[in-house]
């Protein structure tokens, strides 16, 4: 069964009719050709499809596609200014955070959801927020360190 | 035996979005067999992928996230109401909730990780009726009721009743989870809600205590201890609630309230826990939980750090 | 140099699923729901039946059309006990292990494959599993393989120096028993790979998620009898892989589906698939006795080592040949071995295939030999640092020939474990320990201490050195390199730029390196050899076309090339800055204007006519000293204090400290990232992480759910220290670091554990060291 959803992705309008069966990380990935959303366990246990859902980071492979007709939602390629790249990915690539790259689309969207919605964090807020974004490369380490290098950006006003 | 294959693909199914209560009430009525209520998915999907949902005819999928009346958190008079698909995050985060019943904003601030919290709703926490829900111990704790809604019918019905074994509640054909209402009790004592998994985040509970406890001139008034995963359902613990009412507040009083609960958990073993660790964790995890009533705070998940 | 991570931050990775091609059809695997089993009947009819199935490959296709699979290993060539089966990668007549793949399903789309799943109707006749290793090893038990007489695929004895000398000198023998749970890496990108089948020209193309392309390659061809030049792998970029992608056996039923549909086909590998059938590793018990003196001298040491295999480990993997590290690499880093005496036993049980994880077999041997140190220090009441201490090999004694035949090129283990304790605050920590006692408190401190063999090239299998790399100046004058140093996250691109930047004097904008295929030969990354042996032949390669180059500049510059030199991409005369050249130019004189007619004349001669160098490399260490398989030996120590909560048995981690020698760094931040990496990959093993089987051989948890892998919460703060002893053996000095990080982790959080324990007496028998065995470690331990 298709039912017809209207989903604005990545400030872009889309209308589309989506297959019942398919999860909206099925749609980004195979309709709207959105790569960086990554096929990780498709169980909700690892993150690497995270997305922001109306600004709220989720699992894009638990949603099914039917259910964000009227929904905002934003992948990495949406932070990009044309080629430029947003401070919070070269925070990533500056403090040597991305290894494979499987989970940084995710955690990045983690993150900048957390810089957006938190003024202060500890570390331990940190480490919390992104507890649903499995690394197996990097110990998690150099992303908390781009994280808050990320957040002096922000601070200073170098943020979209 | 099925053969074996990673993933399953969801099957065909037929999709419907009731925007409000009674239309979604009308369709299952109307559908009877093989409906599925879905609104964060964060149980259903995954389920499906497993093959978990059987497709012997038709399923139809009733995607109950757009109702806007069952997404509220409201205070009125001395009871907290909450709709059922108010996202645990939003739960967690609800200044309304942690306030007046902190315990069951430490849980959903707990559960999953933030990406399932975001999605995952608190009606579906309890509808899914998994034994280690971790909304269940603080709502059982609180006394919890919750609002179940017919065509043309509704039932206020105590949490307590609510579960009837794992995965299985007496919600019948046709009925949906509307509301959670939690009278507000204002401990004076103080209450707590700890969480034991096998690691320090985003782990399902091995056992999960709620306590909240209530004192009169250094004598135990009220008690109550609600405890997750270690038995078929969530449960509260009675015997042990009875055991230290009347009795006076000290550690070894505590300690032995605390070792009651151990006679009325029927934990199982599995691949996360054995019988017997779950048994004596309830045992550990509820004395921790009523002492930390006592110092004001509440112990979050058991990190073991410190 | 950073274009790679612009890509893979902004959405343009090129991930085996990010792949499209026109008319591409998709492969799932379905497979067996019984560890044990006969196949009776395999009916595809009603699965063909369903709309948009393209083909179903079963068994039975499998035996026509392919030969079994390469043997990645033989060592019953030279009469050892070493069985290698026949072995193809769709089960033929039997299944062996639960998820073994029974039939590959082509179909328009995934969706439909996978529905097709449940209509293909197969008969087992059930067989008796036997999934425990030790009831596999007992006369009368089920046979995983009917045609040998019991389930010991590998029987080995590894006898060093004199063991009854060792144990009669020394004042006491201690007893060691030591078991490492089932475990892998499962890296967030499963295996996955795109077959194309080209039928006009018979060329298969495939784009691979794996570590070894030119292997891949030779064993993907070697199965569907295709002549190696007629298959060609491009590895896309990987999602991680730890060893769990060096093999290729599900590849090969991709290929033969693209043959069979002329579609290209491709195949993604949900999560649970990769829990289920493979590949794992570790699953390892050592029963022994280490010979000691009273002054805490380690003299010999005499064990059982017996590995799981699961089914087979030879063909759908290298697993078997991890026996050899595992007990070769026991004696660490310590001098005074007067005999080594390891039986070591690897046997099949119904369980998914085994093979590498960062580690292999070395971290076994050096895991085991870590918990001895802790356990002699305990009983002789000699503090660890100590133990180790006055065990170590002295700096002055490097190369130094170990007693079970490797030769540890170069180290400095006092100044690294020293570093390490104050790093670690040890002092500090031991005088909080006793405090936290006096409170009812239970911290512990543990250290672990490791030399990591890096670099194989050992005999009897497809592992035996074989490197090449190339570097260029394409006609417009930018640099390409490549080698066989797969990137598959490790920072393989970065270091190769930085390597060629610096002999070439390039400008690091200007070199590309080529994505990885396998046109070249080479042995692809595992072994941590990615440093040594692709980055050695890297540096031959560069330093020929710098050469080169340099004869080429001071000939069009009309200056000598010993005044020649380059910086930034321009050649200039060091003599007279007046000229100069940029590498543009350059490349344009040799390729162009004048071309080679413009050449020096001795070039022309001798047919050197193109800014074009390919190189190899082997390693002098194994080249003089055959026994030393390993070219490079890094050292490392690991400092863990931990506190355990002895009601739930809870760790956490208070202080972590790590020290590193891997020889001449070529990129800091490459290697701290692996380090962290790492460790956090061994606390895992150390605290959470275990496959586990049930008698049946049904895995309890093949998803991310069960099998508990570290979170951002579950990873502490690392304090990092470096001492570099350069390796006389590599081209700069530097060494393999790739799986160090991994083997002390686990040995210091288990040590640490055991020392935070060590009033209720107990010795730390397993890991992973969950909550409720560390539980049942102390109320067992009060009660006896």
């Amino acid at each position: 069964m298709k039912v017809p959803i209207k989903t604005k992705v990545n400030g872009k309008l889309y209308e589309q009719e989506v297959e019942v069966r398919s999860t909206l990380l099925d749609i980004l990935r195979d309709e709207l050709k959105i790569k960086s959303v990554h096929r990780g366990c498709e169980d909700g246990e690892c993150g690497a499809c995270t997305v922001l859902l109306n600004g709220k980071p989720v699992c894009s492979c638990l949603v099914l596609a039917a259910q964000v007709d009227g929904a905002e939602i934003t992948t990495v390629e949406g932070l990009l200014k044309g080629d430029e790249l947003h401070p919070l990915m070269l925070a990533f690539i500056e403090n040597h955070a991305v290894q494979c790259g499987y989970c940084t689309p995710g955690v990045i969207m983690t993150a900048y959801s957390l810089l957006n919605n938190l003024t202060d964090f500890t570390d331990e807020d940190l480490r919390r927020g992104i507890e649903g974004n499995l690394c197996r490369c990097t110990g998690y380490i150099h992303i908390i360190k781009a994280i808050k290098a990320a957040k002096k950006c922000k601070d200073s006003g170098n943020w979209w | 035996m099925r053969n074996f294959v990673g993933l399953r693909a969801i099957p065909e199914m037929e999709y419907h979005r009731p925007i409000a209560l009674e239309q979604a009430l009308k369709l299952l009525s109307e559908l009877k067999e093989g409906c599925k209520i879905i609104a964060g998915g964060t149980d259903l999907v995954p389920a499906a992928r497993r093959g978990r949902m059987s497709s012997s005819g038709h399923i139809h999928i009733i995607d109950i996230s757009s109702i806007k009346d069952l997404d509220y958190i409201i205070k009125e008079d001395d009871m907290i109401r909450i709709g059922a698909i108010t996202r645990l995050s939003e739960v967690g985060a609800s200044t309304v909730v942690k306030e007046h019943v902190s315990i069951l904003a430490e849980a959903a601030s707990q559960l999953g990780s933030l990406q399932v919290r975001n999605l995952g709703t608190i009606g579906g926490n309890l509808c899914n009726a998994s034994p280690a829900a971790d909304t269940a111990p603080p709502l059982l704790a609180l006394d919890a009721r919750v609002n179940i809604r017919g065509i043309g019918k509704q039932r206020l019905v105590p949490l307590k009743e609510f579960f009837t074994g794992p995965g299985e509640t007496i919600l019948a054909p046709g009925e949906i989870l509307a509301e959670v209402q939690i009278p507000i009790t204002e401990p004076t004592a103080g209450s707590c809600f700890i969480k034991l998994g096998r690691r320090n985040a985003f782990t399902l509970s091995i056992v999960s205590v709620a306590t909240l406890v209530k004192v009169k001139d250094g004598i135990f008034d009220d008690v109550r201890i609600a405890l997750g995963a270690v038995a078929p359902t969530p449960i509260r613990a009675s015997r042990a609630e009875e055991h230290l009412t009347g009795k006076k507040v000290s550690e070894q009083v505590i300690d032995d309230g605390a070792k009651v609960v151990t006679s009325e958990v029927k934990p199982i073993s599995d691949v996360r826990a054995s019988a017997q660790y779950r048994k004596d964790m309830s045992y550990i995890v509820t004395k921790r939980a009523l002492t930390m009533c006592f110092n004001g705070g509440q112990v979050t998940s058991f990190a073991g750090k410190g | 140099m950073e274009e790679r991570e612009r890509r893979l931050v902004s959405g343009k990775g090129f991930y085996v699923d990010d792949i499209e091609l026109p008319n591409m059809a998709h492969c799932i695997f379905v497979g067996s729901p019984y560890a044990h089993a006969r196949i009776k009947s395999v009916d595809v009819s009603r699965a063909l039946r369903l709309n948009g199935v393209l083909a179903i490959i079963t068994g039975k296709e499998v035996a026509k059309l392919m030969d079994p699979l390469l043997a990645t290993s033989s060592y019953g060539a030279i009469g050892w006990h070493w069985r290698t089966p026949k072995v193809y990668p769709l089960a033929v007549d039997k299944v062996r292990f639960q998820g073994e793949p029974v039939a590959a399903i082509i179909a328009e789309h995934p969706y439909i494959a996978l529905d097709a799943a449940d209509l293909i109707d197969i008969e087992y006749e059930l067989l008796p599993p036997v999934s425990d290793v030790n009831e596999a090893m007992q006369p009368g038990s089920p046979l995983v393989y009917e045609e040998w007489e019991d389930n010991m695929q590998v029987h080995l004895e590894f006898n060093f120096g004199d063991i009854d000398a060792a144990f009669k000198e020394a004042d006491r023998i201690l007893r060691v028993s030591w078991h490492e749970g089932r475990v892998s890496g499962f890296p967030i990108e499963a295996r996955g790979c795109i077959a194309s089948y080209d039928r006009i020209t018979g060329m298969l193309n495939m784009w691979s998620s794996t570590q070894a392309p030119f292997l891949g390659r030779q064993y993907i061809s070697s199965a569907l009898r295709l002549p190696t030049n007629k298959v060609r792998i491009v590895v896309a970029d990987v999602g991680g892989a730890f060893g769990n992608k060096l093999n290729w056996w599900k590849d090969t039923v991709v290929g033969l589906g693209s043959i069979i549909t002329g579609r290209p086909v491709k195949w993604v590998e949900s999560k649970r698939e990769l829990f289920l059938t493979g590949s794992h590793n570790r699953d390892v018990t050592w029963e022994g006795e280490v010979a000691v003196r009273n002054d805490g001298s380690i003299l010999g040491v005499k064990a059982k080592f017996v590995k799981d295999l699961g089914v087979e480990g030879t063909n759908r993997g290298s697993a078997a040949m991890g026996i050899i590290p595992a007990c070769c690499s026991v004696p660490n880093a310590y001098r005074l071995f007067k005999g080594l005496k390891i039986e070591a036993c690897g046997v099949v049980t119904n369980k998914s295939p085994y093979c590498a994880y960062r580690g292999y077999g070395k971290d076994k041997g050096i895991k085991f030999m870590e918990r001895i140190m802790q356990i002699v220090s305990r009983e002789l009441n000699i503090e660890p640092e100590q133990i180790r201490l006055g065990n170590f090999i002295q700096p002055h004694q490097f190369p130094y020939k170990q007693i079970s035949g490797y030769v540890y090129d170069s180290g400095d283990y006092p100044a690294v474990l020293k570093k390490a304790l104050k790093l670690g605050e040890v002092d500090l920590w031991r005088e909080k320990q006793r405090q936290a006692r006096k409170q009812g408190k239970y911290i512990g401190v543990g250290v672990a201490f490791m030399v990591e063999p890096a670099g194989v090239a050992a005999p009897h299998c497809i592992y035996g050195g074989l490197t090449q790399a190339r570097v260029s100046i394409t006609s417009d004058g930018l640099v390409e390199v490549e080698s066989d140093q797969t990137e598959i996250g490790q920072g393989s691109t970065i270091t190769r730029t930085k390597v060629v930047a610096n002999i070439l004097g390039a400008k690091i904008d200007d070199i590309e390196v080529k994505r990885d295929t396998s046109d070249m030969p080479g042995s692809g990354v595992y072994s941590s050899r990615g440093a040594i042996y692709p980055t050695g032949a890297l540096i031959r390669a560069t330093r020929e076309l710098k050469t080169r180059m340099i004869k080429l500049a001071g000939h069009f510059l009309n200056e000598e090339p010993a005044h020649i030199d380059i910086t930034d991409s321009v050649f200039h005369s060091t003599k007279d800055p007046t000229k100069r050249m940029s590498l543009k130019e350059l490349a344009d004189c040799v390729y162009f204007r004048p071309g080679p007619r413009g050449l020096p004349h001795d070039m022309q001669v001798k047919h050197e006519i193109l800014l074009d160098v390919s190189a190899s490399w082997f390693s002098p260490n194994t080249a003089q000293n055959p026994t030393s398989t390993y070219a490079t030996y890094c050292s490392g120590a690991d400092i863990a204090v931990v506190e355990v909560d002895v009601e739930t048995g809870a760790v956490s981690i208070l202080k972590y400290a790590h020290v590193h020698d891997a020889g001449t760094l070529l990129d800091k931040d490459v290697v701290e990232g692996q380090i962290f990496g790492g460790i956090v990959q061994g606390i895992g093993e150390a605290l959470s992480e275990e496959l586990v089987y049930t008698k049946n051989g049904e895995l309890l948890n093949n998803s991310y759910t069960d099998y508990v892998m570290p979170t951002a919460q579950d990873s502490p703060d690392i304090a990092m220290g470096h001492i570099e002893t350069p390796s006389p053996f590599t081209e700069l000095g530097q060494k393999g670091i790739g799986e160090a990080p991994i083997i002390t982790s686990k040995a210091a959080i288990i040590n640490a554990i055991e020392d935070a324990l060590s009033p209720f007496n107990i010795r730390v028998p397993e890991s992973p060291a969950t909550r409720e065995r560390i539980r049942r470690w102390i109320l067992e331990s009060q009660e006896g």
